[in-house]
């Protein structure tokens, strides 16, 4: 078992180091994601409980389980290469942040690589605790009151961790913690693109928070762009 | 019969070395001060004792989970609620042992103190071959805990003061009686709706009955909880404090803070601000 | 025994009926029997194992009991801390309302017995002859209702309902028990009619067949005790009969260490005051220490100091007045013993030395000339009981147990009269183990032979049982 592993570090070091030399150019993989069906409409969110938060908004903000925008787009989908690439490597040096700020996170997904730093801060004057309910790596939860040092943690498993918040229970994110390199996250118009992609047979997976996860298989040959268009079929509840 | 004598020791030999083999791994034992429990021993007690709530795959789905709440715990998932360590890390054979001598008040977990301490240990050792974790992961360092600072009005004043700094009000109510306003909302990892800690109904803390214990909990945190870990935020000296003030809230019990608060009229002033 | 052995053989009409018939020696071979159970009589299921308290607490039987009903150390803690687990959720609130505290516990079985030496009638001579009379066929024993629990934090009750296997009721025990007073767990009372604080449990005894049901020594009264001749006025006793009173006791949180003190009513435990006004008193103490991988071990001693009326006034009817008795004499138990454990193999050990006044042994009033050659007699009985525990459902069991006479209750006995071996081994296997019910297959030989309780002088009477039962309780 152990011997093996240590084989595939080797390949994968191997491949990354391929890939060092042979990138930048290569296959880019793009498209859209969508929707169809009608999504159920989002809660608008009651945040009397906190005045400080609430009075952050003029209009009060609605739940962010399914966010959709012009032309059935569908946003917060994470769509990355799940097989066939090399993993990620070592972690980039960069760390993601992710912010509460008027009791919502930002982003709603936060993607991290394995091993990844990951800054947490607080910018609300009320005090949070920030909770990743991981199965694969450590469930933690920790408080951040109000002017507290950024929270620094990292996750060594491939996970998608549901993270909420236990005193305002609107507050729902993920931390989306994976091997590759190759992701992305769809914004506004529900688009994304996977570029840089050497030769060879991918999966690529999409991954949504309340639709699930949607797979197809890509090859890449040379230089070609490829499009790839995800629909999740929206659940009425 | 001479003869025989050496052969069978060899075999003796040969044959614990087999055994020791797959011992190797830390997992199969705990290590509780004197104390090493041995899993396959704490498996048959499992059998005994356990199994009825946390299951014959130590997953908490035992036959009578469906009828416990709060669910019993899963050991799969290694998440621990009385830790010593650091919130997120594996408790230490010690806090699993004492978890099973101490119980878990006002769940279904009762105190196993009955049984030896051996058999305790054997617990240990076996509860922690459910997850993989044990074998990857080496438990988290224990906390340092300072010693306790004198009881004092302005210590209890201060406690009372992060009390509503760090919000703990939000669930455990404005006098600690577990009925702030985010109580109702508040889910453990499970999903399972989940009561904060009442202040006023007991003595007895989830993780123990000193104030070590208390200062321990909320540094730590309570994994697989609501409860989170304040480790990040509070300073020792003011962690005492806070323990100072959250036992007055302990109405029920009769203790050097509440005796302090009561000869000074009773009620602890937040405002003070006394040098802290 | 419950109530079959408190009232000696007065319940038991066919053998009262035998015994008025027949001579002093035949009466003696009668009070004999019936203390060592006759072929044809069953000890009722006298067994407390709360399969409700399971159900309470989702714990599978195996938590409490080392093998029903026999408790370990945890039931046992459970049970001195007044059916508490001690976790907050024992009072009934917490209870869904549906919850009802009953447990019951009935034992079909197939059973043979075999008397040697039993007086029988021959018509061919007209007279009684020695024989060897064997019966068996499929049976029942009585059934127990067991309704435990606690009625508020630190009060706890126990009912137990128990029928022979007619359907006739009594009440086994009916107690109530206030816990943790003061806060600590070295005082508690209760009061009823409850088992004397027994570490070695007749209740759980885990052997049923009708030789092999019961701890003899627990039950024994010399041969030719006048106290067990039938006369209502006249109870006797047994260590193992549940009796009347109230009980303080307490122990060390981890149940180490342990002390009870019990003042009871002079009436082996049966109700509406039969016979007189005195009091006994039984104090128990024991201590258990940690001998590491092994386990538990506990030692522990006891006495009972009983009285019992030897002088009864009688009424304008000239009818006894129940409860009026006067001239008490004096009679006492006193014994240690051993619960030892090495890993799954334990043994009981249990020593008694066991007196009655002379009166009380010849039915004599206070005061008044004992018999010629009477005497207090004396006896000293033990058993070794052993276990191996192969896991939570099988269980292998034997017990050996001997009583020998030191003092005849008359000089002209001969000096081994009434001299007692019990012999019993068998198994119980549960082929589940859950917290709703229990159930178990149980098989099991005894042998019991006594010293000079034969039909003719001389004569030793032996009986042997087999019994194959199914052991349920709900």
């Amino acid at each position: 078992m152990r011997s093996k592993h240590v084989f595939m570090a080797g390949v994968a070091v191997l491949a990354a180091a391929a890939m060092a030399v042979a990138a930048p150019s290569g296959g880019t993989i793009s498209g859209k994601v969508t929707y169809e069906g009608t999504p159920a409409k989002q809660k608008v969110i009651d945040m009397s409980k906190e005045p400080s938060c609430a009075k952050q908004y003029t209009t009060p903000p609605t739940g962010e389980a399914v966010v959709t925008g012009a032309g059935n787009s569908l946003h917060n989908v994470v769509v990355y290469i799940s097989a066939g690439a090399p993993d990620g490597g070592s972690a980039p040096a960069q760390a993601v942040t992710f912010t509460q700020k008027g009791c919502r996170y930002i982003p709603h997904v936060a993607v991290l690589q394995v091993n990844q730093e990951l800054k947490v801060v607080n910018e609300d004057q009320t005090s949070h605790n920030i909770h990743p309910l991981a199965k694969a790596n450590r469930e933690w939860n920790k408080s951040q009151p109000p002017g507290s040092p950024a929270i620094s943690e990292k996750f060594d498993k491939e996970e998608f961790i549901p993270v909420k918040c236990n005193v305002h229970p609107w507050m729902h994110g993920t931390f989306a913690v994976l091997k590759t390199s190759h992701y992305a996250v769809t914004g506004d118009s529900g688009g994304f693109t996977l570029p840089n992609l050497p030769p060879g047979k991918y999966t690529i997976t999409a991954w949504h928070e309340s639709y699930g996860t949607q797979t197809q298989d890509v090859t890449i040959t040379g230089g070609e762009t490829k499009s790839v268009n995800f629909v999740f079929k929206a659940k009425a509840y | 019969m001479k003869t025989k004598v050496p052969s069978k020791r060899l075999l003796c030999l040969s044959a614990l070395a087999i055994l020791a083999l797959p011992s190797l791994g830390s997992a199969q034992e705990s290590h509780i001060g004197k104390l090493t429990g041995h899993a396959d021993s704490g498996k048959q007690l499992y059998r005994r004792f356990c199994i009825g709530c946390h299951g014959p795959r130590g997953d908490g789905q035992g036959e009578n989970a469906p009828y416990v709440t709060p669910q019993p715990r899963n050991f799969v998932a290694a998440t621990f609620k009385c830790r010593s360590t650091v919130t997120g890390t594996l408790p230490t054979d010690e806090d699993l042992f004492n978890a099973i001598t101490r119980g878990f008040n006002t769940t279904n977990m009762p105190s196993w103190a009955p049984l030896t301490e051996q058999q305790r240990a054997d617990l240990v050792a076996y509860v922690k071959t459910f997850s993989e974790r044990w074998k990857n992961e080496k438990p988290g360092t224990p906390i340092e805990v300072p010693a306790e600072t004198p009881v004092t009005l302005e210590s209890i004043n201060h406690g009372k003061e992060l009390f509503q700094k760090l919000e703990c009000w939000k669930c455990h109510g404005p006098e600690g009686r577990g009925d702030g306003p985010a109580a109702s909302t508040l889910t453990d990892s499970n999903d399972q709706p989940i009561r904060p800690y009442n202040f006023s109904a007991g003595t007895r803390f989830k993780c123990g009955t000193t104030n070590q214990d208390l200062y321990k909990i909320f540094i730590t945190g309570v994994d697989g909880t609501p409860m989170p870990s304040f480790a990040d935020v509070i300073k020792p000296n003011e962690a005492w404090d806070l323990v100072h003030y959250l036992r007055t809230l302990q109405v029920s019990r009769k203790g050097p803070e509440s005796d302090l608060l009561k000869a000074h009229g009773g009620a602890a002033k937040a405002a003070d601000k006394s040098g802290k | 025994m419950l109530g079959g052995a408190s009232q000696g053989l007065g319940k038991n009409n066919k053998w009262s009926l035998f015994t008025s018939s027949l001579s002093f020696a035949l009466l003696v071979v009668a009070v004999i029997l019936g203390d060592s159970r006759p072929a044809y009589t069953l000890p009722l299921p006298r067994v407390q194992a709360i399969p409700a308290f399971a159900r309470k607490y989702g714990l599978p039987c195996s938590a409490c009991h080392e093998a029903w009903p026999k408790l370990n150390n945890f039931g046992q803690t459970f049970k001195d801390n007044g059916y508490q687990l001690g976790n907050d959720r024992d009072a009934p609130i917490w209870q869904q309302p549906t919850y009802w505290p009953i447990a019951l516990r009935i034992t079909p079985h197939w059973h043979r017995e075999n008397t040697d030496h039993m007086g029988v009638y021959d018509p061919v001579t007209d007279s009684i002859v020695s024989r060897s009379v064997t019966t068996h066929g499929f049976d029942l024993t009585g059934m127990d209702m067991l309704t435990a629990g606690t009625l508020s934090k630190n009060i706890s009750f126990l009912l137990v309902p128990s029928s022979d296997n007619t359907g006739a009721f009594h009440f086994e025990s009916v107690n109530v028990r206030f816990s943790n007073l003061l806060n600590t767990s070295w005082l508690n009372v209760k009061v009823g009619k409850f088992e004397l604080d027994n570490m070695v449990s007749e209740k759980r005894i885990m052997t049923l067949s009708a030789n092999g049901g019961m701890f003899q020594l627990y039950h024994f009264l010399p041969a030719g005790d006048y106290q067990t001749s039938g006369d209502p006025r006249f109870v006797g006793f047994g260590l193992g009969d549940n009796q009347l009173g109230v009980e303080v006791s307490g122990h060390s949180r981890n149940d180490y260490t342990r002390y009870s003190v019990a003042l009871l009513s002079s009436n082996d435990g049966n109700v509406n005051l039969p016979t007189g006004r005195g009091y006994d008193t039984y104090l128990t103490f024991s201590q258990a220490f940690n001998a590491g991988s092994l386990g538990l071990q506990r030692v522990g001693a006891y006495t009972y100091i009983g009285q019992a009326p030897t002088n009864f006034p009688l009424d304008s009817n000239l009818n006894f007045i129940p409860g009026a008795g006067t001239g008490n004499e004096k009679f006492y138990r006193v014994g240690f013993f051993g619960l030892w454990y090495i890993k799954k193999l334990d043994f009981t050990t249990m020593f008694m030395h066991g007196s009655e006044s002379a009166y009380l042994y010849s039915g004599t009033p206070s005061g008044q000339t004992l018999p010629f050659g009477a005497q207090d007699p004396k006896w000293n009985g033990g058993w070794i009981e052993t276990h191996y525990t192969l896991n939570p459902q099988f269980i292998l069991i034997q017990r050996y147990e001997l009583i020998r006479m030191s003092q005849q209750g008359n000089t002209g006995n001969p000096s081994n009269l009434g001299d007692m071996d019990a012999l019993t081994f068998g198994y119980r296997y549960y082929p589940f183990m859950t917290s709703r019910a229990g159930f178990a297959f149980h098989n099991e030989y005894s042998r019991v032979r006594q010293r000079g309780t034969g039909v003719l002088p001389g004569q030793d009477l032996t009986t042997n049982s087999v019994f194959a039962g199914l052991d349920f309780i709900f």
